[in-house]
């Protein structure tokens, strides 16, 4: 049991690090973002590229991934969203438009990277044992970045300025508007860090997971169920659907090695959803 | 002339809903735009800070023409809305509300004396700086609004119908700190009410809006002594 229970942690923190970039778009720009799980492969093979391609330092792979993801968050939001929503007149317009954009950067990997399964050789070897609970120190080292990551991020958006602003735009654009924010950058910024998170998330899991071209819809339809669970729009309801969702995965493998776990997941998603229909966070709306 | 917007012309889904409204303050004064609700008195403030775009007019302010800046250039010139209550940001607390206002200014001892100032203008809201925004009454929303407006500094305040949803016995301190800000701390202010009667009593200047347009404008004491003003555009609730 102690088993599952440490691979439920380990699925989940990694969970809900992808889960706080999709709940950042959401609650910043009503915009759910079909390309997330794209954008955490695409953070992937970046760092399939530089550490296990150019044989850099895993650290400058992750620097590589996160940097590349934030520019290409930028990138989205400059040339795509800004000007499909401010043409616009219906919601669905934006959700289309990240439909398309998670179609094109699959073909994109799919051109550049190929359809192949890429692993890269571990970062760090061995394995603990601890009371029977095997514990490798390559998935330790996930959790603990994992783990860094939404911190730093949770304190960025709490104790510093511009964090602040993207708290306030979120709430009530136009007042924020009114405060001095320019929320045209912070848009730019949000998705600057939306990005990269899924795009770090996906850099530390390459040594352990590998990654493909194919992954990134699959991703995404996880990412949508933590933050249906957790509530969307809010921080604490990605981290708490993100851990869930692991939890209940680990339990899930273990009891039903078969491929039962993501059938009985969406049956008790329905159910879940019929009695708290804003998650556990979620405001009402 | 401080303030002047000239002939402001604004449209909401092709319905005027200012048909040619011209507005101006001096400095240090208090002036307050009245009228039934949907009359435009809102429209006007949008209009001054650039949240809905005018159909024609022009607005100068200290002399320069302000129609063409964006909403955060003319918050840095010293324009400040304090929008109805309800726009607190909810889910932060009131300190982090009232630090919100002071988004654009860098000088940290300058934002610790307004914080000050602000607290002791609304000892109320020291009493719960710490409080989620969201959670606290209509009243005590009026006044973080004002106090968060009265963060940035401000040369013109816009207030936005302070005393809306605020129980009668507030709105008597938040008509009084809207006189200490105007007399102690120097500022310039264009207040939008319903409640007329406390509008004029504490406003130099008045305008009564019917429908996009002005009816009538002058001092706030000979409008609030006019029965006829009383009768034909307030609702005779004046006093």
């Amino acid at each position: 049991m102690g088993q599952v229970l440490f691979n439920g942690i380990y699925t989940g923190v990694q969970y809900s690090l992808i889960a706080l970039g999709l709940t950042l778009i959401f609650s910043l720009m009503n915009v759910l973002n079909f390309a997330h799980g794209q954008l955490y492969v695409l953070g992937g093979f970046v760092t399939y590229y530089v550490y296990g391609g150019m044989k850099l330092p895993f650290f400058v792979a992750l620097l590589a991934s996160a940097l590349t993801l934030a520019a290409v968050g930028c990138l989205f939001q400059i040339f795509l969203f800004r000007r499909v929503m401010r043409r616009s007149v219906r919601e669905e317009s934006s959700m289309l438009l990240s439909a398309g954009t998670a179609m094109m950067i699959e073909s994109l990997v799919l051109i550049f990277f190929g359809e192949k399964h890429r692993g890269v050789p571990a970062v760090v070897s061995g394995v603990y044992e601890l009371g029977g609970v095997f514990i490798p120190r390559g998935r330790l080292l996930v959790i603990g970045l994992s783990f860094l990551f939404i911190v730093a991020f949770i304190l960025f958006m709490r104790y510093t300025k511009p964090g602040r602003a993207l708290r306030a735009m979120a709430q009530d654009p136009e007042t924020a508007s009114l405060m001095g924010v320019n929320t045209a950058r912070y848009a730019i910024l949000g998705w600057a860090l939306a990005a990269m998170l899924a795009g770090m998330a996906g850099a530390i899991l390459v040594p352990i997971s590998g990654v493909n071209s194919g992954l990134g819809n699959w991703i995404s339809i996880k990412t949508f169920i933590m933050i249906m669970t957790g509530g969307a729009g809010a921080i604490s309801g990605a981290i708490a659907g993100g851990l869930a969702l692991g939890m209940v995965e680990s339990l899930g493998y273990h009891f039903f090695p078969g491929g039962e776990t993501y059938l009985i997941i969406f049956i008790g998603l329905i159910a879940f959803l019929a009695v708290r229909p804003n998650g556990l966070m979620g405001k009402a709306v | 002339m401080y303030l002047e917007a000239r002939d402001l012309h604004v449209a909401y889904d092709c319905v005027m809903a200012l048909r040619g409204v011209s507005v101006a303050l001096d400095r240090g004064e208090i002036v307050t735009l009245i009228g039934a609700n949907g009359a435009g008195k809102t429209s006007i403030l949008r209009a001054i800070t650039a949240l809905k775009p005018l159909e024609s007019g022009s607005i100068l302010f200290d002399g320069e023409p302000i129609d063409r800046l964006s909403t955060v250039e003319i918050v840095a010139r010293g324009i400040v809305m304090a929008p109805e209550g309800r726009h607190v940001f909810p889910l932060m607390t009131v300190k982090d509300n009232l630090m919100m206002g002071a988004f654009l200014r860098k000088d940290r001892a300058g934002i610790a004396e307004s914080l000050d100032m602000v607290l002791a203008l609304f000892p109320r809201l020291r009493e719960r700086i710490a409080q989620t925004a969201g959670t606290m009454s209509g009243g005590e929303q009026q006044m973080l609004v004002i106090g968060r407006g009265l963060m940035a500094k401000p040369r013109l305040l816009l207030l936005d119908e302070p005393s809306l949803g605020v129980a009668p016995i507030f709105v008597q301190e938040i008509a009084r700190a809207i006189v200490d800000i105007n007399r102690e701390e120097k500022v310039s202010i264009i207040l939008v009410e319903q409640n007329s009667r406390m509008a004029l009593k504490i406003s130099h200047r008045a305008y009564v809006l019917v429908t996009g347009k002005i009816v009538l404008e002058g001092n706030s004491s000979a409008i609030r002594r006019d029965e006829r003003v009383r009768h034909a555009y307030l609702g005779g609730n004046v006093e």
